[in-house]
């Protein structure tokens, strides 16, 4: 599944790239991430997950053609 | 499968350029400096008695240390939709004339504008109270990030909303006028 990252993710990721493995919701996808950089793990306990402009929680099933946006807590103002 | 319906914003509102006042008046994001003057001239409504602006500005400082810039970042779609949602909601709930705001992406210098917020209501305390609110929640809630570039030549992402920490969800926030 592709995904993309935003702000400080990307200290730790490209900014697109793309996940092997399976992944079935968002705790699974964290794991996979931690595996490819554990110094991401901290950020990405407070990170939220989109797919198609939407939120998704835990309870979504991920699919293998989704393309998942990585949404580190908002800092605008 | 799509993505859960209770997280998934409404779309009602939103676009760039689409009117929640009297004229039609830019908000969600833009690359380009903020046209302040123009978004408060189409935001004056006849039954409005009462205009507030909020303008978040560029300090020359973070915590101590001399910033350059800042540059911001959004995941456009998601943050112009909730900017859309947002206001809509203040709009209602504060029963406002006007409610509209604009946030910068890209570069922005010190003392050069970060976002604008305006509300507009018959009596002030409405207009004051919305704003907040409307302010508040961009800053909590909308996909958009501040990179600090320091005098030093580093950068930091940072200033990020912490509320999980205190409410246990990253979705939770705690606003300071509510």
């Amino acid at each position: 599944m592709k995904i993309h990252v935003y702000a400080g993710l990307k200290d730790y990721f490209e900014p697109e790239f793309e996940v092997e493995g399976e992944a079935r919701n968002t705790d699974e996808l964290k794991t996979l991430l931690v595996a490819i950089n554990g110094k991401a793990e901290a950020m990405l306990s407070s990170c939220r997950f989109a797919v198609e402009e939407g939120f998704i929680d835990n309870a979504y099933k991920l699919n293998s053609h989704d393309t998942i946006v990585i949404i580190p807590p908002s800092s605008g103002g | 499968m799509t993505p859960s319906s209770s997280f998934r914003p409404a779309v009602e509102g939103s676009g760039a350029a689409a009117s929640s006042g009297a004229g039609a008046v830019a908000r969600g994001l833009s690359a380009e400096p903020i046209d302040m003057v123009g978004m408060l001239a189409g935001a004056h409504h006849p039954g409005a008695g009462a205009v507030v602006l909020f303008s978040g500005e560029v300090r020359d400082n973070n915590r101590g240390r001399p910033v350059s810039y800042l540059e911001y970042e959004a995941y456009g779609p998601l943050a112009e939709t909730m900017i859309g949602e947002i206001l809509a909601e203040a709009k209602s709930r504060w029963s406002l004339q006007t409610a509209v705001a604009q946030h910068r992406t890209g570069v922005v210098a010190v003392g050069d504008t970060a976002v604008v917020v305006i509300t507009a209501s018959a009596h002030r305390g409405e207009a004051y109270a919305a704003n907040r609110y409307i302010i508040d929640r961009i800053k909590h809630e909308a996909p958009i990030w501040k990179c600090e570039h320091y005098a030093d030549g580093t950068h930091e992402w940072g200033n990020n909303c912490n509320c999980h920490a205190v409410t246990g969800d990253v979705s939770k926030h705690i606003y300071e006028g509510l």
